[in-house]
């Protein structure tokens, strides 16, 4: 398993595109997230030019736990630019025709799969501890208080993370893998969620049942939109357990549909 | 002896097309096998399937006589079509990628590289290579891992002539090693030069497989000419099967047991010498035209 790691990191780790499409994602996040605070404090300075009064205190952003929830929900919409790095990486197989000599020299294409797959677990754990050094740091500074109730409170929220991260990236192998050509599936990744959106605003009228049963919305129902709750409405505060059973179904179903198809065609 | 490759009506169909129809063949070791055929015959979507890439319709093959697997092919060597690497590697890089698929060693990047006369380019871009060291760098590549098969597709494809010979004498150097090759082209006298045996496709049906040997024990051919006009003589000739006009001689193709010397005796006693006599060696271009003309 480890091997296969090594192998596609052997891949990525020699091209550039890899280490700047990395770095950019890891800094945009880290800046973004971390610097809520500075956005808070400008819409005061707004707010008070225009006349109203914002109390930053009445908004505990950065305090534990709220943190939590609040650093990975923000953190899930840069999980795009993870996923372009995942077609780039698996679409350059297909026009440099590598896929094919690996497959020559001795790799079977479910080895060759999996390699493509510890990777994205790999991104994902990265991604993971990454949004979690961030949240403590952020966290610390910010909270009036540390309390240690309050610190491992709603950690589950990072496995919710993980497993978003990790299933958008499956998303975005499988979609590679069929397509083939990187521009194509960089813009059908990024419709996809809005053409999903079309079907299930649709789908909606007739059985509504079935909307948490999408896959795009699975996935964005892993960590609820926590902000209502600063304008005090009810919000769902912990992950729920059908939402990661929905996620991780796609998921797996994502994995093998890209073996199956690796399996069945010419390369 | 000892069979490499054994091939079991091996069928590929791409719709409606058949790339390769029920093909049976046996590679037995230490040969240099030739697949002879136009373009389109059928000999990459061969090999492809042989190396797994493409898969069969039906029918299988066996290489060492058993199923083959991934960790077989770590086994063979093999270059299709045209060299693949990523681009953005240097020729090291590309070669400890394959190494590590292969389980093969440093030392041996070293040694492949040494052999193929790339050890100075090999901290270069692979995108920066020409096209005869991309060629090379794929025989490297194929080398590694000491492969007990070695399938070439086109190996000398664009190279100079200079490139083609030295990639010649690597094959025979690798050969006297007791290793079996494999070798695709439509190159014939490239074949002719290094091959024990040969077979040729024709749109994705095998129509002939024999060792080159053979090819010269057809009947001979003899191209005569001389200073009075022999067509008729010549038809008198019982010994010839077909008699044509070509390049201004007269070309003879003799019936079985029938040797030049006959001919020149027979013209002698009927009074004529020859002013030029010649018993042409049959080359496996013409061997090749014949059984593509036979198999229609």
């Amino acid at each position: 398993m480890l091997h296969l790691l090594r192998i596609d990191l052997k891949k990525l780790t020699n091209y550039r595109t890899f280490w700047i499409v990395c770095g950019l994602y890891f800094f945009t996040l880290g800046m973004t997230t971390a610097s809520g605070m500075e956005f808070l404090k400008w819409l005061v300075r707004m707010g008070a030019s225009f006349g109203t009064q914002i109390n930053i205190a009445r908004i505990p952003f950065y305090h534990f736990p709220d943190v939590w929830q609040n650093i990975t929900f923000v953190s899930g919409f840069f999980k795009a630019i993870l996923a372009f790095m995942v077609v780039i990486s698996i679409t350059n197989e297909f026009t440099y025709r590598t896929v094919r000599q690996n497959v020559i020299d001795g790799l079977s294409r479910y080895q060759f799969l999996i390699s493509k797959v510890l990777t994205n677990i790999l991104l994902s754990a990265m991604s993971m501890v990454m949004v979690f050094i961030i949240a403590l740091v952020t966290g610390l500074i910010y909270s009036p208080s540390v309390e240690m109730v309050d610190l491992v409170m709603d950690l589950e929220f990072f496995a919710a993370y993980f497993l978003e991260v990790f299933a958008f990236l499956s998303f975005a192998l499988l979609l590679g893998m069929v397509i083939q050509r990187s521009g194509l599936t960089i813009v059908l990744l990024v419709l996809s969620q809005m053409i999903e959106a079309i079907i299930r605003a649709n789908v909606d009228d007739y059985v509504p049942w079935l909307i948490p049963y999408f896959p795009m919305e699975s996935i964005s129902n892993l960590i609820p939109m926590p902000f209502p709750k600063y304008v005090f409405m009810e919000i769902q505060d912990y992950v729920s357990i059908s939402a990661v059973l929905i996620a991780g179904a796609w998921t797996f179903i994502f994995n093998y549909l890209a073996y199956l198809k690796l399996k069945k065609s010419d390369i | 002896m000892e069979a490499v490759l054994q091939i079991e009506n091996l069928t590929k169909n791409f719709g409606r097309l058949c790339a390769v129809n029920k093909m049976n063949l046996e590679v037995g070791k230490g040969q240099v096998f030739g697949m002879l055929g136009p373009n389109g015959s059928g000999k990459t979507t061969t090999l492809g399937m042989l190396m797994s890439v493409v898969n069969p319709s039906s029918g299988g093959f066996k290489w060492f006589g058993q199923e083959s697997t991934n960790d077989t092919r770590k086994k063979i060597g093999a270059v299709l079509e045209h060299p693949i690497f990523y681009p953005y590697l240097t020729g090291q890089k590309n070669l400890e990628l394959t190494a590590m698929i292969k389980g093969a060693t440093a030392d041996q990047i070293t040694s492949v590289l040494k052999l193929v006369e790339l050890s100075d380019r090999k901290d270069d871009k692979y995108k920066t290579y020409s096209l005869g060291m991309k060629q090379r760098l794929a025989i490297a590549s194929a080398l590694l891992n000491d492969p007990q098969v070695l399938i070439l597709d086109e190996p000398t494809n664009g190279l100079d002539p200079m490139g083609i010979s030295e990639i010649r004498e690597l094959i025979k150097k690798i050969a006297s090693d007791g290793r079996t090759i494999i070798l695709a082209s439509h190159l014939l006298d490239e074949v002719q030069k290094v091959c024990t045996h040969f077979a040729v496709l024709k749109k994705g049906n095998m129509v002939y497989s024999g060792p080159v040997e053979d090819v010269n024990k057809g009947p001979e051919i003899v191209e005569v000419n001389a200073d009075v006009d022999l067509s008729e003589v010549l038809n008198t000739f019982q010994g010839a099967s077909a008699i044509n006009r070509e390049n201004g001689y007269f070309e003879v193709t003799l019936t079985k047991g029938i040797k030049g010397h006959d001919l020149n005796k027979f013209l002698f006693e009927k009074g004529i010498t020859a002013t030029h006599l010649v018993t042409k060696k049959r080359s496996l271009e013409k061997q090749f035209l014949e059984i593509l003309a036979e198999s229609k």
